[in-house]
């Protein structure tokens, strides 16, 4: 991502380029920061970083108009609330249990259950919207309509991978808690299905390639906060499979859509005549998507309805199948545009030797979704990190 | 040659086949030289294998582990090598023709048809050869993946529709239906091989046998059971060495297959428990059965009456199999072999015409059989294969049926073999 966003960077405005640059590593850091906090406040902390840094680096990269500014307006407008919401969360829960870390969540004595789950709730919801879950994804299409492609890529990649990584370090720690842990289950599930269902018919309906990708994101962010409902490792696991999987289709097409040089879906028309290095970044992330077999994406739906089965939640796994078909059909689109059309007018072909720096970003996404083929070390790397979230789980 | 070399090679060679007649495209003298060569040492591949089968030899390759205890994974078995002797036998005829065909219909982007078709050929393959459920499932997925290029080959608004609606279709199916059977098996059974006699025996009651059951008929939708169908017609716009692969050689046949598969190496004796959906599925094979014959007889245009024909056949596959007994599996198995023995033959035939300017109605058919006495001859052998005339190959299969039918009190279905004859 960081050599891809280095490639990109090059498009903005000689004066702006270092602000950039800086404000992309203010969101990794505000992301990589909320991940290690110990408590409530720390992640708080950390989101706020990434997501002040990423309405600046929205702003920036907009493009010469109204449009791409607006769209910042609205990220941040959409953030304040969901971060006034996040602190009054996290203060609930400090008033129902006293504080303590993360870690120490599902053992905390909690004096008022309902407080607790009005907190933790408030939390998680404030980092669904940060993660573009739907129905709280409403700035999404805004943010990144309309400006250059450094902006998708940042926000899709890092912010809602961090965001999403946040919202499950947060619900395992919740989720073992006997008081909290059947409401955060409901909560989670019913947000998992409704952004499956609404990312899923938004992908399908978008004719533009980058908010494509983003309802594809939402859709499969769904999956992933349906894994984590499960509320054990299992699913943990299955979650961040998926997570996983998302980073890799989303870095796969956005960065095929940048070298492309164009963002609607028509652009894609011939596309594996004049870049075909894009071209098979964009199929394989359209195959991840889909769930085809030994790509990632496939790992991931196959651990979450295996999760999902041995729990019973049947209606999970459905939800999991309905993604995946849906993934067939704008998948499918973005495969038949880029091999089976020509394009309607003569493209020309960006030969800007800068563009090889995508060349890294685009291997590193087709490796990560051939991962499929050797998946044991994601996997156990998975099953760890699921261990230790799940610490406390029955 | 060992077995396990022959094993890697029958699926190898095709895909190094298609690498070759891309890179390999110009002269079209090279690439046809290519095309060919691949097709043979799969062929020989085939035939190596089928007699190392009759030797009672055993070959397994594993080629990854994509997830904890389930292995990527092919191996030697006599269902597998029958159907990699009829893919692999009759795609070498089937390269010749290509090659002709090609040539004769000046064929736009010549080299990207076979090596298509040759990709169509490794996953059929793979798929043959799968030792388990999910290497099967993933080789069904490459198989609509690889042949759906074939379909929208031409380019233009009509085959691009036509490939819309063969994916849709297919993956839909596959995701929709097969898959979620395939995770329901693996709760059940655990990480397990295909083994003779099944592994779903004693271990499923009826309602979950019966519901596994319709979801894996449904979801094998290349064995074009209605109302999954709709590909197959929508094949038929491509050109004909497309046609040819999809509808004789691979999809179809690996159709069969794998409802073969599933019935004898994951249900076995479940079938039992699964009479409803099994009596159900019959009614809607013996609908499908009756309709497509009916339909291929309003057809004019040749592909569709041959589209719609093949259907009728193939869907004498599933009826095999749902029989849900020895002789109905040896039946199936041996309409497997016939259809993709008649069905390309009809083909090919009908494909080939003088100056490549086939006609497309069947009418415009008419006195061919004079200026082509060899081609149409063959013509009207499949035909009679088709319709199950003796001594034909196509009858033994239906007579195996009507026996296998009756040996399970199923008069009414003893009834269907016939009604596919136009």
């Amino acid at each position: 991502m960081l050599t891809g966003a280095g490639g990109l960077i090059k498009e903005l405005p000689a004066r702006v380029a270092p602000f950039a640059s800086a404000l992309t590593l203010c969101v990794s850091a505000g992301w990589s920061g909320a991940l290690l906090a110990p408590n409530l406040i720390g992640v708080f902390a950390g989101v706020e970083t990434a997501w002040l840094a990423a309405v600046g680096l929205v702003a920036l990269s907009a493009v010469r108009d109204n449009a791409g500014l607006n769209g910042a307006f609205r990220m941040l407008a959409a953030g304040g609330a969901a971060s006034a919401l996040m602190l009054l969360g996290a203060g609930l829960w400090w008033r129902a249990a006293g504080g303590g870390t993360l870690a120490m969540m599902s053992l905390a004595q909690i004096d008022a259950p309902g407080l607790a789950i009005a907190g933790v709730s408030l939390v998680l919801a404030a980092l669904a919207l940060k993660a573009a879950i739907a129905p709280l994804h409403l700035w999404l299409p805004a943010a990144i309509g309309r400006t250059r492609a450094l902006a998708p890529l940042v926000l899709g990649v890092v912010g809602v991978l961090g965001a999403l990584m946040a919202l499950t370090r947060v619900a395992a720690a919740a989720l073992p808690a006997p008081d909290l842990g059947a409401a955060v289950a409901a909560g989670l599930g019913v947000l998992g299905v409704a952004s499956v269902v609404i990312g899923s018919v938004q992908a399908i309906g978008s004719t533009n390639l980058i908010r494509l990708t983003a309802y594809a994101g939402v859709a499969q962010g769904g999956c992933a906060l349906l894994s984590v409902a499960l509320g054990s490792p299992a699913g943990f696991a299955a979650g961040l499979v998926q997570i996983a999987a998302l980073g890799a289709a989303a870095l796969a097409l956005l960065g095929g859509a940048a070298a492309s040089g164009g963002s609607s879906l028509s652009a894609l028309d011939g596309l594996a005549r004049r870049a075909p290095l894009a071209s098979v970044a964009i199929t394989a992330g359209a195959l991840s998507l889909m769930g085809a077999p030994l790509t990632l994406g496939f790992l991931g739906r196959w651990r979450m309805i295996e999760a999902s089965v041995g729990a019973d939640w049947w209606w999970a796994a459905a939800a999991a199948i309905a993604a995946s078909l849906a993934g067939v059909f704008y998948g499918g689109r973005l495969i038949e545009r880029v091999y089976f059309r020509r394009a309607a007018e003569a493209q020309e072909i960006n030969r800007d030797p800068w563009r090889f720096a995508l060349t890294p970003a685009l291997a590193a996404s087709i490796v990560a979704i051939g991962v499929g083929l050797a998946p044991a070390p994601l996997l156990n790397a998975a099953t760890v990190a699921a261990s230790m979230l799940s610490r406390g789980a029955p | 040659m060992s077995a396990e070399l022959a094993l890697a090679g029958v699926i190898a060679a095709p895909l190094l086949q298609a690498l070759l007649v891309i890179v390999l495209s110009r002269p079209p003298g090279l690439r046809d030289v290519t095309h060919f060569a691949g097709a043979a040492v799969t062929a020989l591949c085939a035939v190596l294998l089928l007699n190392a089968t009759a030797q009672g030899e055993v070959a397994r390759i594993a080629v990854a582990r994509p997830l904890p205890n389930v292995e990527l994974a092919f191996a030697l078995e006599p269902l597998g090598a029958l159907a990699a002797m009829v893919i692999g036998g009759l795609g070498l005829l089937h390269a010749l023709h290509t090659a002709g065909m090609v040539r004769a219909a000046k064929e736009k982007a010549p080299a990207r048809l076979m090596a298509f078709i040759a990709l169509t050929t490794a996953a059929s393959m793979a798929a043959a050869f799968s030792a388990n459920l999910f290497t099967f499932f993933v080789a069904y997925q490459a198989l609509i993946l690889a042949s759906f290029p074939l379909v929208a080959h031409r380019g233009d608004e009509e085959a691009r529709k036509s490939a819309r609606t063969y994916l849709a279709v297919l993956l839909a199916a596959s995701i929709g239906l097969l898959l979620p059977a395939m995770v329901w098996t693996y709760a059940i059974a655990g990480p397990h091989e295909f083994r003779a006699g099944g592994v779903l025996g004693g271990r499923v009651d009826a309602m979950t046998a019966n519901a596994l059951l319709t979801l894996y008929v449904l979801g094998l939708a290349m064995t074009a059971i209605p109302p999954l169908h709709r590909w197959l017609p929508a094949s038929s716009n491509a050109p004909f060495p497309a046609i040819v692969t999809i509808q004789a050689l691979a999809v179809l046949p690996i159709g069969g297959v794998g409802i073969l598969k599933v019935a004898a190496f994951e249900f076995g004796a479940a079938l039992n428990e699964a009479v409803i959906a099994g009596r159900a599925l019959l009614v809607v094979v013996g609908v499908g059965m009756c309709g497509a014959a009916l339909i291929a007889l309003s057809k004019r245009d040749v592909r569709e009456r041959l589209a719609y024909s093949v259907m009728g056949q193939s869907l004498a596959v599933v009826m095999g199999a749902l029989l849900a007994s020895p002789i109905g599996f040896f039946a199936a198995a041996l309409q497997v072999v016939a259809v993709a023995c008649a069905a390309s033959t009809l083909l090919m035939a009908a494909g080939t015409t003088p100056g490549g300017d086939w006609p497309r109605n069947a009418p415009d058919y008419a006195g061919l059989g004079r200026v082509m006495p060899w081609t149409f001859a063959g013509f009207a052998l499949a035909s009679a294969s088709m319709i199950g005339m003796p001594p034909f190959s196509g009858a033994w299969a239906k007579l195996w049926l009507l026996t296998a039918a009756a040996s399970v009190d199923l008069v009414w279905a003893a009834g269907l073999p016939a009604s596919p004859r136009c």
